[in-house]
């Protein structure tokens, strides 16, 4: 199931592949489709045209988090499961989150952090060392959302302050 | 003594199994009957735990279209009926609805109000565990709710209708931690191969409409990153109890869907009745018939006393790039703009003699804006996308973090703006004739009504007539009339250079040789566009290249059909008092051949939120009209 999920938020990562996947999914409900969500974006920032129909009608778009249509891919009962909660929001996010490390500061490096249990006063040496780590971060991002929360996880172990505070 | 024991537990067991079928039998009755005495089923929070409206022809029906939301064949429109079924399925642990689970969980708002309504016996009606909504309830982890508001979408007039939803802010959460809170997004599923049609099925309750909770850095995705819209996020004051309700409704929610109207069931209507079922007191929907526009909810919101806290501000990329522009030199600008079009420009000599701090300053104000286009730009986004990630190696090798910034918005909340619907009661001169006139505009924002709350220079206005009576003529007509008009002024810098563009489809009168107040019907449209400047306080200057389309009578083969131009100024002069003037040149080769200038000027003066005087004056060929207004925006 694991790697269903892994492949789907990788399919969904690809792109344009988002949209066959949304077809291909066997939704019942509204579904989870990270295919749909990708859609989503992809008719927002693809097509002008799209783009303007879009934010004209906006409120309608494709359904992604259903409340509990059990599950359905990415989440469970709305929840985005939690072994997949840093590896998704690190996919999702990632954008925000190369120039938010390169910057050292920000609220997805702030939230991220979270996710790895890094507690707040321990946020700034963990904001110091994604930064400071950027190339390789960046490179492991290129590879995959896992790999890069993967270095993540390593950064802090390998920083024994972090280290003692992500295990308090 | 054991064996005793045993046969008298075989012997009670037996019979009791029986009477425990009779006993929850005539419990269930029991409380049916009580019910109906309390007449529990014309309550409030029973046709709000339904969505029971009333109908045109008397009774009640619910908004909810999907049968699983159900318990009775009749539930749709019967509320005894629907009430009545739901108790009984209480006594079952069949799955219903379309979430698959017992009653008691499924609808677990329903059975919380009633099982306090009617005192359940535990014994005779046993509770029964909802794992699925306790481990759902666990992860939302709700310690307040928040209103959200996108703004208008830049240079789309349209967006300012704009979309709200609710946010399940989390115990320990901080500002900077918000994004993970889950949200509750009521949105039309379309599917992914719709086309145009979609606006059509979306106006006309062709989709299906569905509550969900994807986690808000989704929605600020979608909204401040992608679509480039400031975000407003009003914490609401509900109780501890408040809460619970709103999350066992929205729980329930998931075995409901609602057809979509763009108009009026909308996004704001769904919020709005979780919120008055949540608290019951509230009439949130009481102010809104024909359509429900989201920027009214917000403002129906705040004005419900002690609702709404104050608002927090979320900037878009580009208010962010044109705010922090302002705090560098003109060198740092010029390097920033360097950076975006060349990132080797972090090598030359100019740019390390700046500190530290502030090449950390222009390097990031050149990734915002890399990251912008990167986001919009369609045919360039792998340049800009490749251009940040050099920006951003570079700023990883400055060992400083990025400040914190404190970013205005260019615009007021939306609460503090006017209603969107206007009724203008007024007077004038047209040539030798005095008249008094009436309009009313169903919606939305003209470019002098007053500004604050709205996206600055944009208009969009839908529905409106006005009617006049002149008095030597004695004549009462349909003055003007505006199917949709539209204007958007995009004022360009050296960053954003956006197109305006406007388009309008209307009638007025018209005097026109022997025709006198004529019927005319008109479509234009044009591009163009603007520049901003700051001389007085804000004045905004443009110029459009327009076709034109005209139908009537007055006319020679009823028609005229050509193009111009128009240039104008609009200007702030003071907080209350807006100016506006334009001229504009139009030569028609086709039809009624021949060629017109136009002046208009106006102003507005602002008395209240909701208040507003008005002076126009229009000229057309040898047709002067001056009218004086009073404002009302309801």
């Amino acid at each position: 199931m694991n790697k269903l999920i892994m492949l789907a938020v990788a399919a969904a990562f690809a792109m344009q592949g988002g949209l066959v996947l949304a077809a291909g999914t066997p939704d019942t409900g509204p579904g989870c489709g990270l295919g749909k969500l990708v859609f989503q974006n992809h008719l927002n920032s693809k097509t002008k045209g799209a783009q303007v129909v879009m934010a004209t009608l906006n409120g309608i778009g494709g359904q992604t988090f259903a409340i509990s249509t059990g599950t359905s891919g990415c989440t469970d009962d709305g929840r985005i499961w939690a072994e997949q909660k840093t590896t998704m929001f690190a996919e999702l996010n990632s954008d925000a989150l190369a120039q938010e490390m390169a910057q050292g500061h920000g609220e997805h490096l702030a939230s991220i952090a979270t996710l790895l249990g890094v507690p707040p006063q321990h946020h700034a040496a963990f904001f110091g060392m994604a930064q400071s780590q950027y190339t390789s971060l960046a490179q492991a991002g290129n590879l995959s959302a896992g790999a890069m929360v993967k270095a993540l996880n390593d950064g802090i172990a390998a920083d024994s302050a972090l280290a003692k505070g992500a295990l308090n | 003594m054991i064996h005793i024991l045993f046969t008298i537990i075989a012997f009670l067991s037996i019979p009791s199994l029986s009477l425990a079928g009779t006993i929850s039998h005539s419990y269930q009755h029991e409380l049916i009957g009580q019910a109906r005495q309390a007449r529990l089923a014309d309550e409030r929070e029973w046709h709000l735990l339904l969505h029971y409206q009333n109908s045109l022809w008397g009774g009640v029906t619910s908004e909810a279209d999907a049968s699983e939301f159900f318990l009775s064949p009749q539930g749709k429109h019967n509320p005894q009926a629907e009430l009545d079924a739901t108790i009984t399925q209480f006594f079952s642990v069949d799955p219903v609805g379309r979430s698959k689970q017992p009653a008691q969980c499924a609808f677990i708002a329903r059975y919380h109000w009633l099982k306090e309504r009617l005192h359940f016996d535990r014994e005779q009606l046993a509770p029964l565990p909802c794992e699925r909504f306790d481990r759902w309830r666990a992860e939302m982890n709700p310690q307040g709710i928040s209103l959200i508001f996108p703004a208008a979408f830049l240079n789309n007039p349209a967006s300012m209708f704009g979309h709200t939803f609710l946010r399940i802010d989390q115990k320990g959460q901080t500002e900077q931690t918000r994004i993970l809170a889950y949200t509750i997004d009521y949105a039309a599923d379309v599917p992914s191969d719709a086309g145009m049609e979609f606006t059509f099925r979306g106006l006309l309750g062709g989709y299906k409409g569905f509550f969900s909770t994807p986690p808000y850095y989704l929605k600020v995705q979608n909204y401040r990153d992608i679509e480039n819209r400031d975000m407003w996020e009003y914490p609401l004051n509900l109780t501890v109890d408040q809460i619970d309700r709103l999350l066992m409704h929205t729980w329930e929610m998931d075995n409901a869907y609602f057809d979509y109207f763009f108009f009026k069931e909308n996004c704001s209507y769904h919020i709005l009745s979780l919120l008055e079922y949540a608290n019951p007191a509230l009439h949130l929907r009481d102010r809104f018939s024909l359509w429900t526009i989201p920027a009214d909810t917000v403002r129906a919101i705040v004005d419900s006393p002690g609702l709404a806290g104050t608002p927090v501000y979320r900037p878009s990329r580009s208010t962010i790039i044109k705010r922090k522009r302002v705090l560098m030199t003109g060198e740092e600008q010029a390097l920033s703009n360097r950076v975006m079009n060349n990132p080797d420009t972090i090598r030359e000599a100019g740019f390390t003699a700046i500190p530290v701090n502030r090449q950390a300053f222009v390097l990031d104000v050149a990734s915002d804006y890399l990251r912008y286009k990167g986001e919009t730009d369609d045919l360039e986004m792998t340049v800009y996308k490749e251009r940040n990630r050099m920006v951003l190696t570079e700023r990883s090798k400055l060992p400083i973090p990025s400040e914190d910034i404190e970013i205005r918005p260019f615009t007021k909340q939306p609460d503090v703006g006017h209603r969107t619907s206007r009724v203008t009661l007024g007077g004038g001169w047209r040539n030798h004739d005095t008249f008094q006139e009436a309009s009313f505009r169903s919606v939305y924002h003209n470019l002098l009504d007053p500004e604050p709350g709205y996206t600055p220079d944009a208009q969009i206005e839908a529905l409106a007539v006005t009617v006049r009576h002149y008095n030597r003529a004695e004549q009462t007509k349909i003055e003007r009339a505006t199917l949709i008009d539209i204007v958007s002024l995009a004022p360009i810098d050296d960053l954003f250079r956006a197109l305006s563009w406007k388009a309008n489809v209307g009638m007025q009168t018209i005097r026109r040789r022997g025709c006198q107040l004529c019927n005319n019907v008109v479509a234009d449209g044009g591009i163009g566009a603007a520049k901003e400047f700051h001389l007085l306080t804000r004045e905004v200057i443009f110029a459009f290249a327009e076709a034109e389309a005209n139908y009537s009578k007055a006319y020679d083969e009823r028609h005229l059909i050509g193009g111009g131009a128009t240039v104008g100024l609009l200007a702030d002069i003071t907080d209350r008092w807006k100016l506006m003037v334009s001229g504009t040149y139009r030569r028609y080769p086709l039809g009624d051949k021949s060629d017109e200038i136009r002046w208009y000027t106006g102003s507005r003066f602002t008395l209240a939120q909701n208040l507003a005087v008005r002076l126009d004056y229009h000229h057309r060929d040898r047709d002067d009209d001056v009218a004086c207004s009073i404002q009302a925006f309801f």
